[in-house]
């Protein structure tokens, strides 16, 4: 039986690896992996967002509102390299350096020190004095806003002409065209309305800055008239409570490592739903081939109707562990292309998956979902003659498969783990979708046991019925298989066939 | 006589109300051709496939090679199914050994006689040429390869003339009588009487899943009462074993021609020797034998499809 067995499963992968369908798909995940980042740089606008103001008060505030971004951005940059500097403890670098310091939000004074010490250039040559071979490089990020002197012709407008001048200079291509102009007039701040002329809706941060830095500017004005000295008004603009910041180190939050370790659970579980579909098509095609081009009836001269399933079945799970062997593959030279930079992010994404058991419960989940599902659009193939046939079919089937498994996914991503995900848990055609992504969040052993072993018998008796409608239904060619006709093949016994 | 390669007893196959196959019994020798004829309809594929243990039969038995049906017996059986197809991305060459493969035989020998076979079948430079590249014909002729490459000890032909042309069919008419010559049993079902009448050592006629005749094409003959032209200056509508005589036409010179049928199962060359005896002048004698798709029409005929 098994020679024959897989003498059907080498025909079925050899049909299949001779489809260019096959290859496309092959690839395409591994190019859209690859692609993906390129796309995004290139379609992400990471240029700072270009920022003129036309002060006609002459009171200061140009100024001060660059003196604020520049402050939040070096702010950015000293938690930046914090965050760096803890992951791959390079406190080493300095010590006394407030980016070696991880436990308070940096104040002016730390950026003061920061700019004093020389800044992200000076910061950056002393963590490279230490930075160990395989630990990345720090790269500073742009900065979001960078302020321009205002176009002169635009200066010497008022009102209507203004706001025009603005919106032509948006809609033009130059370069340095400014996306976002301030206007502030001549009697600020007795007149404290301020015009922001923006080429796109602006940022809630940017006006909130704004708001902050022009509310506090008109506060100390008003101080200063109520009799109070301008160091005293500024003093008391300035307070500012000290906050202290405690937060695990990157990689280490409960949210974070939550997600860092279901990354590969999770991917198995989208990689499993994904072959199958692919796979399990290809095995649909090839059934209809052989209804459609009749034959069924050498095959089964020579082989049993169940050594023609079993070795269908046989071969989709080889063409998709294939596929997946082919991904993981992909996967490891790009960790080896980008010298550690994704081994460091996969090491502890392969923590939760590490232990045998845990990879035997893979393995072991991984192949009875292939058997369960696959064997259902083998089902289907005998059943149709046609593959426009077997698409009628096959769209409720896979609605209703792939819909909780998708509300399934999005739920372990958000880290829940609500009566959905334990009730699909318990139903053997979702459970190895569920167990392979409970696996990052732990998952107890005597559910992964009893779900593993339901699954099992499940797989049994699901063979037996499915066998007797492959069996019945292969040579009832021309009848269509309604809900009554295939409840009769999923009762009938050999000998009534 | 040696021991049946083929031997079905009380065979009943019923698909729910429809009976298919009713308490058939026959059997089939090696080096024998064996006939199966038959309207659409009357069982003759049920019957195949339940020799080849594709469907189980209702009652009765089924003896192939000493033993019931089963899968194992692959190794022995080559079988063309009336509907034909293949896998239109393989090559002839890998169809036949993918065939030879499940029937049990080893890669380098299904290659062997696979190629032997395309060779005979003018078809050995197109061995690696897909079957979805492949005239019809073509295709229908690797389709037999597979059948016979295994020199199978059991080959059964369902309707295997159909569709064929004149020139493939006097190929497959070959490729039979190789395999009867070998010592192999032949079994095939077919509606073209001139194939059985020149091929079959015995015929089996169904109707209705019954059988209506098993036997020789010199039995079958005896199905239906022999018939003849004479001339003669007697009478002959009294002689004994004549069921009937019409005169054709007007005497000449005293000569009558008559157009003679005679009773079941009686022999022309008795009546002609009664003439003789008793002296009746005779100068004109031809016998006219029933052919086999008058038999058919006459047994068979007129009958709708059941399954």
């Amino acid at each position: 039986m098994m020679t024959n067995v897989l003498l059907v499963a080498k025909r079925e992968i050899r049909q299949i690896l001779a489809m260019k369908s096959f290859w496309l798909t092959l690839l395409i995940l591994p190019v859209a992996l690859a692609l993906g980042p390129l796309l995004g740089n290139s379609l992400s606008n990471e240029e700072p967002t270009r920022v003129a103001v036309v002060d006609r008060s002459q009171s200061g505030v140009a100024e001060a509102l660059e003196v604020r971004f520049a402050e939040d951005d070096d702010r950015n940059t000293l938690r930046n390299l914090s965050r760096h500097v803890q992951r791959y403890d390079l406190e080493s670098a300095d010590a006394d350096a407030p980016w070696a310091q991880h436990d308070r939000w940096y104040t002016a004074e730390d950026i003061a020190a920061f700019r004093e010490a020389g800044g992200v250039d000076a910061a950056i040559e002393k963590i490279e004095a230490v930075r160990p071979e395989g630990v990345p490089e720090f790269e500073p990020e742009e900065p979001i806003y960078t302020f321009q002197p205002a176009p002169a012709g635009l200066v010497a407008l008022q009102g209507e002409a203004f706001a025009e001048a603005a919106q032509e200079l948006f809609d033009s291509d130059a370069a340095d065209a400014p996306e976002v102009v301030l206007r502030i007039g001549e009697n600020y701040p007795a007149d404290p309305r301020i015009g922001l002329y923006s080429a796109n809706q602006p940022r809630s941060s940017f006006v909130t800055v704004l708001q902050e830095v022009l509310t506090g500017d008109l506060r100390t004005q008003l101080l200063a008239q109520r009799g109070i000295s301008g160091d005293e008004a500024r003093a008391i603009q300035s307070a500012a409570p000290a906050i202290a910041v405690t937060t695990p180190p990157p990689g280490d939050g409960a949210r974070e490592a939550l997600l860092v370790r279901s990354i590969v659970p999770l991917a198995l579980s989208y990689i499993l739903m994904m072959s199958l579909m692919l796979s399990g098509s290809w095995m649909l095609q090839g059934s209809v081939e052989e209804r459609s081009n009749k034959l069924l009836e050498s095959l089964l001269a020579c082989i049993r109707p169940e050594e023609l399933m079993y070795g269908k079945l046989l071969g989709g799970l080889s063409v998709g562990l294939l596929m997946i062997l082919v991904w993981a593959g992909c996967a490891g030279v790009a960790a080896y292309a980008t010298h550690g930079v994704i081994s460091d992010m996969i090491r502890p994404a392969l923590e939760p998956v590490s232990s045998p058991g845990v990879i035997l419960a893979i393995l072991y989940f991984f192949i009875a979902g292939y058997i369960g599902i696959s064997a259902i659009f083998v089902a289907i193939g005998a059943m149709v003659d046609s593959m426009s046939e077997a698409q009628g079919y096959l769209m409720p089937v896979l609605l209703g498969i792939l819909l909780p498994i998708t509300f399934l996914l999005q739920m372990i991503v958000a880290g829940k783990e609500g009566l959905m995900v334990q009730v699909l848990t318990w139903v053997p055609l979702w459970t190895p979708f569920a167990v392979l992504a409970r696996l990052g969040m732990g998952i107890e052993t005597w559910v992964l046991i009893g779900s593993g072993l339901l699954l099992a018998v499940a797989i049994a008796l699901e063979l037996v019925f499915i066998g007797r409608l492959f069996r019945a239904s292969l040579l009832s060619t021309g009848h269509k298989p309604t809900l009554k006709r295939v409840f009769a093949r999923l009762r009938a016994q050999p000998q009534n066939a | 006589m040696s021991t049946p390669v083929l031997e079905v007893r009380n065979l009943v196959k019923r698909f729910g109300d429809v009976l298919a196959v009713n308490n058939l019994s026959f059997s089939v020798a090696p080096g024998e051709i064996f006939g199966f004829l038959g309207g659409n309809g009357a069982g003759k594929t049920t019957t195949l496939r339940m020799v080849l243990d594709i469907i189980r039969p209702t009652s009765g038995e089924i003896s192939v090679l000493g033993s019931a049906p089963d899968r194992r017996q692959a190794a022995a059986i080559g079988f063309l199914p009336e509907e034909r197809g293949l896998y239109s991305g393989m090559s002839a060459i890998d169809t036949i050994v993918y065939f030879g493969r499940l029937k049990g035989m080893d890669t380098a020998s299904a290659r062997s006689c696979g190629m032997e076979l395309l060779e005979r079948f003018d078809l050995a430079d197109r061995a690696k040429s897909d079957i979805g590249d492949m005239s019809k014909g073509m295709a229908q002729k690797v389709q037999l390869a597979t059948s016979l490459v295994n020199q199978p000890q059991l080959l059964m032909l369902d309707e295997p003339f159909s569709g064929l042309d004149p020139v493939n069919q006097g190929l497959l008419e070959n490729e039979i009588l190789r395999a009867s010559q070998r010592g192999a049993a032949v079994i095939f079902s077919t509606h073209v009487m001139q194939h059985a009448e020149r091929l079959c050592d015995r015929l089996l006629l169904l109707r209705k899943g019954r059988k209506r005749f098993e036997g020789t094409l010199t039995e079958v003959r005896r199905q239906l009462p022999a018939s003849l032209v004479a001339s003669s200056k007697g009478d002959l509508s009294a002689l004994p074993g004549v069921a009937s005589a019409e005169p054709v036409g007007a005497p000449q010179d005293g000569w009558q021609e008559w157009q003679v049928e005679l009773d079941q199962s009686v022999e022309a060359a008795s009546v002609l020797e009664h003439c003789s005896t008793h002296g009746i002048a005779l100068r004109r004698w031809d016998e006219r034998h029933a052919s086999l798709h008058d038999i058919f029409v006459e047994l068979v005929g007129g009958e709708g499809v059941e399954e």
